[in-house]
């Protein structure tokens, strides 16, 4: 029985941008649909249309058989309707039992906090979902709050669950119980709607499959009848360049930064970091894999500047540089790229203020005025080399598309001719064109001598362009060697926390 | 020195009344998110209100019911527009005590033609005690405001209803997930946190100085901002941190008397020293503090929906 | 694309300080109609008096200039500066005390001068640091320790003038400049709006200003950049201090020569200068101009009250609308693009 109907969804957005362009979409009681497509293709969008957290601007939903306009998530709790975010929609500051509690009694305000345990108790018995519900959220891995979030969803007495890229937070190992735990619901006639940009997912748990590019449908086919293959032709529309060509046999040089047995600890106490070792030579692409959450980030940050170790030492072209500042660093050579490009780029501000924010003491004139000419120069160059559109350096970076920033971003550290490059994350949210761009400038820069430490969750990101890799778990280097030694499996085992 | 003792612990409660109430109006507010910086703006409104209307109806019940009624009105003005218009919330709160200040003078000007003080109006009686031949007043708004400070430290804690709150202080994105709607909630919280502030300004005229005049507030209103914080956000804290901050106001007023006919001379200058003491007070006891305390999270970022 | 990006800001300004204007002005009008004046008269003579006396205009906004300064700067690095009133008044003080001495021990004009002005900045620079240094190190949140400071230097700058400082002759007043080392009123504001235009250009062209604006607009990226976030707060701070200092200095030195022992002259000048901070928008050039428009409608206030009777703390409340009208940003870019699309 169809279960979801939705025809010809349209939505575009007050400053112009069309998200859908007229999409059908329809699902079944007892079936695991998978809903594909690249960043920005709309999955996400059409789910929160139906979910009644965004207007769709034109278009009918029918639930049920039944017509239905939601205003607002509340409506469709109601009706059965569940969405599992990738950022989780629970309160980290409070238990699982106050947050179940808080959830149930919106909907029915006269239920008791021990009903909601009672009831919490009998599902967790029913569906063998490990949830400790006296534990504050936020302590809590990735794993266990998403099973909070079913949990959730299944005790509001959910028919309709829609899972937005649930596995982007999870250890293989935990994606394997996730996948379960969905084929249990399927069993239970529940409809599972999975969004996802991960081929081999669909292949893995879904029945059916529905491609989403740029805001259109381009169809929807049975999983078994299709291969990789076609679900990506389908996905981007033209056969991927998967494999870039790696420039011919650079040797490596000498070691230009050398981490020795680094311990970082969080605000909170607990280590990040532990007893972390790792060389880079110069020319050399070392790749950290891992499922983000490990240590990756506070690795970059380390090496930046950005958090102090209490044990170990980071060196640099034989000089140590552990209790130096970022600011210092970036003198010596070493240029960070963030993941985050809200973090790393000021919005507010144009082109050629940008440009000169990691490198600042370099453009000091007398009095302490910046030398805004040569900022302007700099800018200029950026924008060449990087095709940024729209060239003008006086525009505002919030103006630019994401692609263009990122490309800024990247731009801006490695035009500063590093002698030790960190980048995360360097093509995420980035459009085909752009990546390709990015990571052949990141090639460029291997061939000139530099040493580039290049952490991303994107495997095959990873596995192209990297001349060593290095997976993280919990904070350690579980696992490490030349690109050509690993496997696809071994990766994910690695990653997973499972060695040799 | 008995009646020293007994002076300090009267004024304490007098001062620790209003500090509490202010409190724990702002931590309603604060507790769902919204900053109100205008609390010395509330208590003006409301303690000149309560002067006002029970001068102009003859009866004290309906110049403190009006007197709250406005103070509701300024939580409703302040919330609207952070909420809805996502003002920035401090600013709205200085110039809320500016409107407030200025206002309330032009209303004693152009209805009493006074720039300084009110009339007097029949102030209500605390309760008395008699310990040893000495008399001793409670006043009723302290009891009054222990146990308002109870019953939300209650609501806070064991009931749903606290848990909303938090939900929208702490992740108001989750909160909207699960249903609940930030914006009004908030908004009743501001309304609400605006009427109990209004408490403490009826006080400051109902039973304690009986009048209004520029001098009343004297900043009170921003140490129970620093009671607030102090109290880690919790009404039971607050009870305690109101009485600390009391006894130093208390302090600054009873110890120049004792002093003074205990060195048999009088204070003209010095006055003003003692009269430092309670800010001078509030500034170490907050530096002590503040490390150590935990705000909400989304506290004073406007929510904002796609 | 950045042509229209840029017309569209300055057109949002526009609005933004016209409906703020408007709205402010409105509620005045209900309030006069509420209390039985006339608002069409009120409001002339309002304008016509506030703004007939260039030279009035210009010593009166001086003290106003430097606290709507004071609040600009830590506001474009993310911080509530709302200790102008205390700043203010140390430096006034300050300023006062030490021209006093310095002449009576030296009999040198220009010395003393000078000494005051450099004394009363010092002063305030020290009161920024203060309130600069618990934020960035200890955590404590500005607002209050700011407000407690007013107070405090309220009642501490009292009790210095009534018990050592007060004149002999008038002994509501403390005592006075000494004639030869007043400064002229109008060098006086042509100081502070010097110091405005200094300001203006430290900000947008050097590296510290360039770092105070980082910090302001994405504090994690002024880390991630290598900027040491404290630095800049407890720099923002010291100088914004400071710059209210020179200003209430300047004030005693060139307008008002002595402090009465009520302060009625300098009291609520520094939160009158977040108002024109705010109307300037952190502009220290719009600062200026605000600082006269706003000096304007205060001193036609006293000659509405002297006309019509109507008490002048309706500027007060004029200023306080607007303050609030302004913060409601969000507002005027539904506006703007309202006005777009229709």
């Amino acid at each position: 029985m169809k279960t979801i109907e939705m025809h010809g969804i349209r939505k575009i957005y007050p400053d112009g941008v069309i998200a859908l362009h007229g999409v059908d979409f329809e699902a079944e009681e007892g079936e695991i649909h998978g809903l594909l497509g690249e960043n920005g293709a709309g999955k996400t969008t059409l789910m929160r249309i139906l979910y009644g957290e965004i207007r769709p601007t034109e278009g009918e939903i029918k639930v049920l058989g039944r017509r239905v306009r939601y205003r607002n998530p509340r409506d469709a709790i109601k009706q059965g309707i569940a969405m599992i975010y990738q950022h989780f929609s629970l309160v980290p500051t409070m238990t699982v039992l106050d947050n179940l509690y808080l959830a149930l009694a919106t909907i029915n305000p006269r239920i008791t906090r021990n009903e909601v345990e009672a009831r919490a108790k009998k599902l967790i018995g029913e569906t063998r979902l490990k949830i400790p519900l006296d534990k504050v959220v936020e302590e809590l891995p990735a794993g266990v709050q998403q099973r909070v979030e079913i949990l959730k969803a299944l005790i509001r007495d959910a028919r309709i669950l829609i899972l937005d890229e649930p596995t982007s937070v999870l250890t293989p190992l935990e994606a394997e119980e996730l996948f379960q735990s969905l084929k249990k619901l399927k069993e239970k006639r529940m409809t599972i709607i999975l969004i996802t940009h991960k081929l081999r997912e669909v292949k893995a748990i879904t029945d059916r499959v529905t491609v989403l590019r740029r805001g259109i449908k381009v169809g929807t086919v049975r999983t078994s009848e299709v291969t990789e293959a076609q679900l990506a032709r389908m996905m981007v529309a033209r056969d991927v360049e998967l494999v870039l060509e790696k420039p011919p046999g650079i040797q490596p040089g000498r070691e230009v930064l050398r981490i020795e047995y680094l311990w970082v600890r969080n605000s909170e106490g607990v280590d990040v970091l532990k007893g972390v070792n790792l060389s880079v030579r110069e020319g050399e692409i070392i790749g950290v894999a891992g499922v983000q959450g490990n240590g990756q980030t506070e690795l970059a940050e380390a090496i930046a500047g950005l958090r102090r170790p209490y044990r170990g030492r980071i060196i640099l072209d034989s000089k140590d540089i552990t209790m130096l500042d970022p600011m210092s660093r970036y003198k010596l050579g070493i240029s960070y790229v963030p993941e985050s490009r809200r973090n790393g780029l000021i919005h507010e501000m144009n082109l050629i203020e940008n440009s000169v924010l990691t490198s600042t003491y370099s453009y000091i004139g007398r009095y302490g005025f910046i030398d805004w000419g040569r900022a302007v120069e700099t800018a200029l160059k950026i924008i060449k080399e990087y095709d940024i559109n729209p060239p003008n350096p006086y525009t505002m970076v919030k103006n630019l598309s994401g692609g263009n920033q990122q490309k800024l971003l990247v731009g801006r550290e490695l035009v500063k001719k590093p002698r030790v490059l960190v980048v995360s994350e360097p093509t995420q949210g980035v459009d085909v064109a752009s990546t390709e761009f990015i990571r052949r400038k990141l090639l460029e820069l291997k061939t000139r001598g530099v040493g580039i430490l290049l952490i991303s969750t994107d495997l095959d990101e990873v596995i192209q362009l990297s001349d060593r890799i290095i997976v993280m778990y919990e904070g350690r280097v579980i696992g490490e060697g030349r690109t050509e030694e690993f496997t696809l499996e071994k990766l994910g085992l690695l990653m997973g926390g499972i060695s040799a | 020195m008995i009646d020293f003792l007994i002076a300090l612990i009267e004024n304490t409660l007098y001062s620790a009344t209003v500090v509490l109430l202010g409190a724990l109006g702002a931590i309603i507010n604060e507790k769902s998110g919204v900053v109100n910086i205008g609390v010395e703006g509330v208590f003006i409104l409301s303690a000149f209100s309560t002067v006002y209307f029970t001068l102009a109806s003859g009866n004290l019940a309906i110049g403190i019911l009006l007197a709250l009624v406005v103070s509701g009105l300024a939580g409703l003005i302040h919330g609207l527009i952070s909420i809805y218009l996502r003002g920035d919330q401090v600013i709205i709160g200085v110039g809320f005590n500016m409107v407030a200040a200025g206002l309330t003078i032009v209303m004693m000007v152009t209805t009493w033609g006074d720039y300084s003080q009110t009339p007097q109006i029949q102030k209500l009686q605390g309760l008395q005690f008699t310990i040893g031949g000495k008399v001793f007043i409670i006043p009723l708004f302290s009891i009054v405001a222990i146990l308002v400070g109870l019953a939300e430290w209650f609501i806070l804690e064991k009931t749903k209803y606290g848990l909303v709150l938090k939900a929208c202080g702490d992740e108001p994105r989750a909160a909207e997930a699960m249903g609940i709607n930030v914006f009004r909630t908030r908004l009743l919280a501001t309304v609400l946190g605006a009427v109990v502030m209004g408490l403490g300004g009826v006080f400051l005229s109902a039973e304690w100085f009986g009048n209004y005049t520029k001098a009343t507030t004297a900043g009170r209103g921003f140490i129970a901002l620093a009671n607030e914080a102090f109290s880690n956000w919790n009404p039971a804290m607050a009870i305690a941190g109101a009485l600390l901050f009391g006894f130093f106001e208390a302090l600054s007023i009873s110890l120049p008397i004792q002093l003074q006919s205990m060195l048999g001379r009088q204070f003209t200058a010095e006055t003003y020293l003692f009269k430092m003491m309670p800010y001078v007070a509030t500034i170490i006891v907050i530096t002590m503090v503040m490390k150590k305390i935990r705000m909400p999270r989304a506290l004073g970022k406007p929510y904002i929906k796609e | 694309m950045p042509e229209a990006s840029n017309y569209m800001r300055i057109v949002k300004v526009i609005i933004e300080e016209a409906v703020s204007l408007l709205v402010g002005f409105a509620v005045a009008v209900i309030i006069l109609l509420f209390s039985g004046y006339e608002p069409l008269s009120v409001i002339s003579i309002l304008f016509s008096e506030g703004f007939r006396n260039t030279e009035v205009l210009m010593k009166q906004s001086i003290p106003v200039i430097a606290t709507g300064l004071a609040f600009s700067i830590p506001a474009l690095a993310g911080l509530f500066n709302i200790g102008g009133e205390s700043q203010l008044y140390i430096g006034a003080f300050t300023g006062l005390v030490s021209t006093y001495i310095i002449y009576n021990a030296t009999g040198q004009p220009v010395l003393s001068s000078v000494t005051g002005l450099v004394s009363g900045t010092l002063a305030g620079g020290f009161w920024g640091f203060i309130i600069g240094y618990l934020r960035a190190r200890r955590s404590v949140n500005e607002v209050v320790v700011a407000i407690m400071m007013n107070w405090t230097t309220y009642y501490l700058v009292l009790y210095l003038i009534v018990s050592r400082f007060t004149d002999p002759i008038y002994s509501h007043m403390s005592v006075f400049v000494p004639a030869s080392s007043r400064i002229p009123d109008v060098l006086g504001f042509i100081m502070i709006a010097g110091v405005a235009v200094l300001t203006y250009i430290v900000l947008r062209y050097s590296s510290l200003g360039y770092s105070i604006r980082v910090a302001g607009l994405n504090p994690k990226a002024a880390v991630y950049a290598g900027f040491n976030l404290e630095k800049i707060f407890i720099t923002a701070m010291s100088i914004s201090g400071a710059i209210a200092g020179l200003g209430g200095a300047l004030f005693v030195l060139s307008v008002i020569y002595s402090i009465d022992t009520t302060m009625s002259a300098i009291y609520g000048l520094g939160f009158l200068g977040i108002g024109i901070g705010l109307l300037g928008r952190n502009n220290p050039i719009g600062v200026v101009l605000a600082g006269l428009f706003i000096s304007g409608l205060q001193f036609g206030g006293q000659w509405v009250e002297l006309r019509t009777g109507a008490p002048p703390y309706l500027t007060d409340v004029v200023i306080g609308i607007i303050v609030i009208a302004l913060s409601a940003t969000y507002t005027y870019e539904l506006l703007v693009s309202k006005l777009r699309r229709g």
